[in-house]
């Protein structure tokens, strides 16, 4: 099992984030640490699969029509929450990989990546709406105040948003830029996240 | 016999106007106790009205609890899951070393006390932390987060509330959209080590981070529009890595001196990491 007091080190260690007196520790621990050792295989295991993930998630036509044709019906009830539930989790999911590749990685910084960031851009808005069609379809369950209170801070982030983006557009390889622009488009997941789970 | 009707008719009349003005539901008060494993772990869900977590040195786990809601409780020595349906004033005692999971929808959540592991999560209740507890996260969409005394690490996150820490810990992690996060991180001379590792992002909060920096320890700070304020120690040792793309840096604690937003300077060799990035805030740094 590994040292959960060293979780944190051993992600910077995989990302190769760490300075060389850091790794150097790091690299003396795992040489007496087995559950350590695992959880660094585990760590670049997931990294490997991360790489080989596709740039888009498609969803299939079938599940698609399976939900539009739920969400048309207007039913009301367990299974309906389910799927949005579902839905909700497939947006995060895609979400999630959209913010991921907003993030700058090391070759961004050595040359920009248009054709992913663009990408990327794409992922974010249509995740983003997905989840909030989710949310928009459980907001009745949320009290009014707390609706108020998500409507004020969705314009606030959204106009943050704008305004990354704009400056993104005059400089559209400025690797800052895009940093700031994925934390905010975080913040907006994390917003909507758990709107939507707080509804449901 | 039309006497008698009516006789019934006044009764049922009057039983009926004394259920329409009866309050909507009576108050319950409610106290239990078991015995409890001091590595225990307890779910609380109390969706409105509050909700006060005691750590104490005793092996078992007390409620108490006031209010129209219901309290249904189950579990076993090791764990034990306490629900409230509907408002409820609900104070539970529990092993010191206790984990401890809250949810509530408006209720605030208190926590005294407790050293084990906590994650707290509200909609719109505000969450006190009060000790020195292993490992907080704790979550609310509107209500302020106030941990005091000291974590070993914590997450903090909330929408529009404010956000504080306090005290002496050692990894810190905090986001907020429009809310304000302030840091005042204890160091050595109060028996804590200063932050290793600090990361605090906001949108249009502003963000200050008032304390000591451990020895080697990495701090990030980040806004979108809000402003980011160091203080720090005159004597720190640390490599500072401060941006602001349309905003303004300013340097109190050496002679350095910024250019389009940007300021990199070092106080001395092998000390803590401290970057700050903003869109559009200004970044500021002095001595405390």
């Amino acid at each position: 099992m590994m040292c959960s007091e060293r979780e944190a080190q051993l992600n910077e260690y995989v990302d190769g984030m760490l300075a060389a007196e850091a790794r150097a520790l790091v690299e003396t621990h795992l040489a007496v640490c087995a559950g350590c050792r695992e959880a660094v295989a585990e760590l670049r295991a997931l990294v490997d699969g991360a790489r080989g993930l596709p740039r888009a998630i498609e969803p299939t036509s079938e599940l698609w029509t399976g939900i539009a044709g739920r969400i048309g019906k207007g039913e009301r009830g367990k299974g309906k929450r389910w799927w949005r539930g579902a839905l909700a989790a497939a947006a995060a999911l895609i979400m999630g990989f959209a913010i991921y590749r907003l993030l700058p990685s090391s070759a961004v910084f050595y040359g920009p990546e248009v054709d992913g960031w663009a990408a990327a851009q794409i992922d974010y808005a249509r995740a983003t709406d997905e989840l909030a069609g989710a949310l928009a379809l459980e907001r009745d369950r949320l009290e009014p105040s707390t609706v108020a209170l998500l409507e004020r801070n969705l314009g606030v982030i959204d106009a943050a948003l704008r305004e990354s983006r704009d400056a993104l557009t005059r400089d559209p390889g400025n690797v800052e830029l895009r940093a700031l622009f994925a934390a905010a488009a975080r913040q907006k997941v994390e917003l909507l996240r758990w709107a939507t789970r707080a509804a449901t | 016999m039309t006497r008698h009707i009516a006789w019934l008719g006044l009764v049922l009349a009057l039983s009926t106007r004394s259920t329409a003005q009866a309050p909507p539901s009576r108050v319950n008060t409610i106290g239990e106790r078991w015995p409890f494993a001091a590595d225990g772990s307890v779910r609380i869900v109390n969706p409105l009205g509050r909700i006060r977590v005691i750590g104490w040195d005793v092996d078992s786990l007390a409620v108490g609890a006031r209010g129209p809601g219901r309290l249904a409780a189950a579990g076993t020595a090791g764990v034990r899951t306490l629900v409230v349906t509907g408002r409820a004033e609900l104070e539970v005692r529990v092993p010191r070393g206790a984990r401890v999971w809250v949810k509530s929808v408006s209720a605030d959540i208190d926590v005294v006390g407790v050293d084990g592991t906590l994650d707290l999560n509200s909609v719109t209740g505000a969450i006190h932390v009060v000790g020195t507890p292993a490992d907080v996260t704790a979550e609310t969409m509107g209500g302020p987060v106030e941990l005091a005394g000291g974590t070993g690490r914590a997450r903090v996150k909330t929408v529009s509330g404010g956000i504080l820490l306090r005290g002496a810990s050692v990894d810190l992690g905090a986001s907020t959209l429009s809310g304000t996060i302030v840091v005042r991180a204890a160091g050595w001379q109060r028996g804590g080590t200063g932050v290793q590792r600090g990361k605090f992002e906001s949108v249009t909060g502003d963000v200050r981070f008032d304390g000591e920096l451990g020895r080697g320890g990495i701090v990030e700070l980040e806004s979108q529009s809000g402003a980011i304020a160091l203080r720090v120690p005159g004597t720190t040792v640390a490599d500072f890595d401060l941006l602001t793309i349309g905003g303004s840096v300013t340097n109190r604690l050496t002679a350095d001196i910024a250019q389009r937003g940007a300021l990199r300077f070092s106080t001395g060799a092998g000390g803590a990491q401290v970057t700050a990035r903003s869109f559009k805030g200004s970044i500021s740094v002095e001595a405390k």
